[in-house]
Parts: C-alpha cells; structure tokens; sequence
C-alpha cells in the first residue's frame, strides 16, 4: 500500500492495455487518409494511453517518463515536421503541394504526403495533450507561487 | 406540433439553453466551466445537423464506389470537417478555463464566485 499510484490490479491492467492502445492509435493515425480518424484523433488516443499510466502509477513515474521540456519538445517537434513536409511542397511547386502522386486509391501508401502531416499531426497533439494533462496534475512549479503573488 | 426534421433543432437550443442556465446561475465555477463545454457542444451538434440527410450515409468513399452515386447519397462532411476543429479549440479553451479556475483556488481557496468576489473587495 505504500507503492504511489492506484492498485495493483489498475497497475497491471494498464501495463497489458497502453501498448494496444499506442498500437491503436498508429493505426488511426496511420490510415488517416483511408478511414474516419486522422492525425488528431490518433494524437488523443494516445495521448490518452499515456495518462492512463500516468493516473495508474502515479505522479513520481510521470516525472520519470517526460517532463515539462519533454512535452514541450514533442509538441514543437510535431509542429516543425508539420511545416517541413509543407515546405517540401515547393519540390512541385506549391505550399502543401503534393510530392509523390498516388498509385492508385484504397491503398496505404497511396495519398502522398497527407500521411506524413497525419503523422506529424498525431505526435503534435498526443504531445500536447498530455502536456496539457501534466501541467494540470502532475508540474505545479512553485506550490506557494499562488499565495505569495499580489494581487 | 413539432415536424420530425425540426426536433433535433429545438434539442439543440435546449441543450444551448441548460448551458446558458449553467454559466448564469451557478455559483461554482467548475459548474461555469461545464456549462461552456455544453454551449460549446450544443453549437457543434446545430452545425453537424445542418450537414445532415435523412438517410445519408457516412461521406467516406467506399472502393468500387461511384463518386457520383457516393456524392448524391452522403453527408455533407463540410461541417463534420469544421466541427472537428471546433472541437480542438473548445479542447484549448476548456484546458485554459480550467488553468485559470486552478490558480483561483490556488489564490482564494474556494471555487465559489461569489466569496471569490467578496475576497477582493
């Protein structure tokens, strides 16, 4: 009982379940362009097998797994492939434009470069979100910081 | 009385109405904050039916589907599209709502407006 986090048997649930999830979520984001999902619906799944860890083994193993720069680091990261595989659009001529024209619908690898914004979507958004989530339970920078500031 | 196509309409402005209700009357500021989250729903769901078709399908192009049989029979995905990023930016204001409604507690101790008011004057 002295262990942080929930229960042992959250703990071992999730431990079986986050890797499906994160499997899930690449699939989302991965076939974007073929069935309903995408980028950001993908980034939230898996932003959310992250805060299930996070809610499962507590605050001491978030700190571990990412931090506040980490996230931060994710998410800008996401952002500049978002905009590297826009510029790449110039190869053709135009701002989104399109590298690789498709072969042919209905397959995976058959939309160009929309998948690559998908992906730089999805780790955008997953990044995000658990930033979001960490900087609301887990990062309180400074616990007298509210009470000490006027007003 | 209500036609079948206007019902989900006049759902709609209720649900926009409870929220309404909820960011005037509540005193508690979490219940403020839920009472946006409703509004913010309550728009996405009017959009969403705007696109709608009694009997449409879901506007994904099947394989061997013809484009113009597909495009006569679907949704209009327009607003599905646009309330999508509706919903990131009510995901955005929430997370930022919510910050602030932290630091208040974090300053005054209680979500309650009106002591939070009394506080500062």
């Amino acid at each position: 009982m002295s262990q942080p986090g929930m229960s042992l048997i959250v703990k071992e649930v999730a431990k079986l379940v986050t890797g499906f999830i994160a499997l899930f979520a690449a699939y989302i984001i991965v076939y974007g362009h073929l069935t309903p999902g995408g980028g950001f619906a993908g980034g939230v799944i898996l932003a959310c097998g992250f805060i299930l860890t996070v809610l499962a083994y507590g605050k001491k193993f978030a700190n571990r797994m990412i931090s506040d720069a980490g996230t931060k680091l994710w998410d800008t990261f996401g952002a500049v492939l978002f905009l590297v595989v826009a510029l790449f659009g110039y190869a053709v001529g135009d701002f989104f434009g399109n590298l690789w024209p498709g072969q042919g619908n209905f397959r995976l690898v058959s939309a160009g470069s929309i998948p690559l914004s998908n992906i730089a979507i999805g780790i955008k958004v997953a990044a995000c979100l658990l930033g979001v989530f960490l900087a609301l339970s887990v990062f309180r920078p400074g616990e007298a910081g509210g009470k000490e500031e006027d007003r | 009385m209500l036609a079948r196509e206007t019902l989900p309409y006049v759902l709609a402005m209720l649900l926009l109405g409870i929220g309404v209700y909820a960011i005037a009357c509540k005193k508690n500021l979490i219940k403020a904050i839920v009472g946006v989250i409703v509004i913010d729903y309550a728009v996405n769901l009017f959009l969403v039916l705007q696109g709608y078709r009694t009997g449409g399908e879901a506007p994904i192009l099947a394989e061997g589907q013809e484009v113009g049989a597909f495009a006569g029979a679907s949704v209009d995905p327009l607003p599905q599209a646009m309330i999508l990023t509706s919903i990131v930016i009510g995901l955005g204001v929430l997370a930022l709502m919510v910050a602030m409604a932290l630091r208040i507690h974090e300053k005054y101790g209680t979500f309650d407006l009106s002591q939070i008011r009394k506080l500062r004057g």
